[in-house]
């Protein structure tokens, strides 16, 4: 699954740290989740959502 | 710069884990050359036990680092150090008190459960730590290699089973599961390691 996290974190001058301080996750499942590593859980993609305001299909998309 | 931290941490880790392999085969080799003898000489082994001490501490700098560290990952690393020592001592102690004496086979029983209680530790420490992990990515990165772990221990140890049979292979005492397990985990480690997982 692809996402635009990267560009909503580079949008607001955030760091993988700063979103992973915020989502209260570790740095590295941020990194993960940007490289399409690791898709988050429902719970998780909708935290991020809430997070940047925005729903979760303008977030994740379809490969 | 965190990549000097990172690289640094590394660099201490793999000299402390080089350290603790080298000094628990230098205890094996002092008892192996009977330079030590059973069973109170064995506390010899306790020396290198040390070291794992500042191994997992240089290993939660490193995940510090790396971005992996986690409250439930602290807490893991400690109560495995704790366990790894209950597992030493309780071998040491029930060595020591079985070597050379007529015991019945009740008290054999009950000695036998003096290392086991530290490896119940350490399977409790692992399964607390999947209970306890809140960070799902970390959580399955573990799950993952614990998976790879049991499957490969259960292959080996099949294979390994009719080895045995057919005579090729000599006896391995059951209690090799453990250790077993441990190099799988860190083979499953890898594994995630190399999918990019």
């Amino acid at each position: 699954m692809k996402n635009r996290l990267k560009v909503l974190r580079a949008e607001r001058d955030w760091s993988q740290g700063d979103l992973a301080e915020r989502l209260e996750v570790s740095r590295q499942s941020v990194n993960a989740i940007e490289t399409g590593k690791y898709d988050p859980s429902l719970p998780l993609a909708f935290r991020i959502a809430d997070l940047f305001g925005l729903p979760i299909e303008a977030i994740f998309l379809k490969d | 710069m965190p990549t000097d931290t990172a690289a640094s941490a590394k660099r201490a880790t793999s000299f402390w884990a080089t350290a603790f392999i080298l000094g628990m085969f230098g205890a094996g080799a002092l008892l192996f050359t009977n330079l030590i003898q059973p069973p109170w000489g064995m506390a010899v082994m306790l020396v290198p036990m040390l070291l794992l001490i500042p191994m997992v501490r240089a290993s939660e700098r490193m995940q510090r680092a790396a971005g992996s560290a986690s409250p439930a990952a602290a807490r893991y690393n400690r109560r495995m150090l704790a366990a790894s020592f209950a597992y030493v001592i309780g071998f040491l102690v029930a060595i020591a008190l079985f070597v050379d004496r007529e015991v019945s086979k009740p008290v054999a029983a009950m000695l036998s459960l003096l290392p086991t209680f530290g490896t119940f530790g350490m399977i409790w420490a692992m399964a607390r730590y999947v209970i306890e992990e809140s960070d799902e990515y970390l959580r399955v990165r573990t799950v993952n290699a614990a998976l790879v772990a049991t499957g490969l221990l259960l292959a080996t140890g099949t294979f390994w089973g009719f080895l045995t049979t057919f005579g090729v292979a000599p006896h391995v005492p059951m209690w090799a599961v453990v250790p077993t397990w441990a190099v799988g985990l860190g083979i499953g480690q890898l594994v995630n390691k190399v999918r990019g997982a």
